[in-house]
């Protein structure tokens, strides 16, 4: 069995030139996949293994049954943001150098019709979360995101990357300005840019989310709410209520309207599971 | 390199000295080539992807940390 049999989804039997399903006024309008002409092939996606079942079949007796996948894709982003430093292996990570590639591929798939992004993040690399975010942010399909548990630091802009973001009740996202990690060469350059560095975080929250650039900074810049550093966190409706996430919701909420959105983008076509 | 987490820096970055740098091969898994770790003849741990095909990121037995078995290798 080889690894390329196993990553053929796709609609099953594969026609390059089958037009889109036309309406048709016989049809029950709540199940527009469905046809019931018979010279109209069922299409279903499967994930099927043709070759390889047929050989399972014949070699050991053993059939593989054909698994409907989800139009929806599930993407988790959780414990730190690794970047271009390895981190110490008591991190839990998420390396982005993966995650990029999944992003490009889900784009490209056509069986793919929305993204969920689950977020529990305790932020981490600048650039490589900036990275994922704009990667998010610059895809033609729905996305949704969940904020749960935390969604922190760098966590911030890839929940506001997505189409629609939702925080879950009891989440948390702290908003605190970007410390210095490194060597200090001249004061005035090293403040300049970390300066700089935060303006791209700033700038990218402001652009994606309702929240205004004074009002993140004064968030961000606020003492006296966290013990060991200046800054805000925000729980569950906090977060909604200075703008920066959409609504307060959990999973349901969220393949809802991701579903309402793959509906809206996609009216005729498309196959609602 | 900046890291913005409200994580104590002194807990992330612990042990960073006493990292040792993987000895990783490049080889050809089932077609894919990666980036894998030494675990035994014929076998590692994922290291990195190094495929142009978007698909391979999507292989749930292809991700860093999986152990994969492969026979060619271009070393």
């Amino acid at each position: 069995m080889t690894q390329e049999h196993m990553w053929e989804p796709g609609l099953f039997p594969f026609e390059p030139s089958h037009p889109h399903p036309v309406h048709d006024p016989d049809k029950p309008p709540e199940d527009p996949g469905r046809t019931d002409r018979p010279d109209e092939p069922n299409r279903q996606r499967v994930s099927g293994k043709s070759k390889a079942t047929m050989e399972s079949v014949k070699e050991l007796g053993a059939n593989n049954v054909p698994e409907v996948r989800s139009n929806i894709h599930c993407l988790s982003i959780v414990g730190q943001i690794e970047g271009h430093l390895v981190l110490p292996p008591q991190n839990k990570t998420t390396k982005y150098e993966h995650l990029i590639p999944q992003l490009v591929a889900l784009e490209q798939a056509r069986e793919v019709e929305g993204v969920v992004i689950m977020l529990n993040t305790v932020g981490g690399d600048v650039e490589a979360g900036l990275a994922i975010a704009e990667m998010i942010s610059s895809m033609s399909k729905p996305t949704v995101s969940v904020v749960l548990g935390g969604g922190h630091s760098i966590g911030v802009p890839i929940a506001v990357a997505t189409t629609t973001s939702l925080i879950a009740p009891t989440a948390s996202m702290t908003i605190h300005p970007i410390r210095l990690n490194g060597l200090v060469i001249g004061v005035p350059q090293t403040y300049e840019y970390l300066d700089k560095m935060q303006d791209r975080v700033v700038r990218f929250v402001t652009q994606h989310s309702n929240i205004s650039e004074e009002k993140f900074r004064e968030l961000m810049f606020r003492t006296g709410e966290l013990a060991r550093d200046i800054g805000t966190v925000l729980i569950g409706q906090e977060a909604v209520d200075a703008g920066l996430i959409d609504g307060v919701g959990g999973l349901s909420q969220a393949i809802d309207v991701l579903r309402a959105k793959i509906e809206t983008s996609n009216p005729m076509g498309g196959h609602v599971q | 390199m900046i890291l913005y987490t409200p994580m104590q820096l002194e807990l992330v970055l612990e042990g960073m000295e006493e990292m040792k740098k993987p000895e990783v091969r490049e080889v050809d898994v089932n077609g894919v080539p990666a980036l894998v770790q030494d675990e035994g003849l014929g076998k590692g741990k994922v290291v990195k992807l190094l495929s142009t095909d978007p698909k391979d990121y999507m292989n749930p037995n292809l991700i860093p940390g999986a152990s994969v078995s492969f026979y060619g290798d271009t070393k």
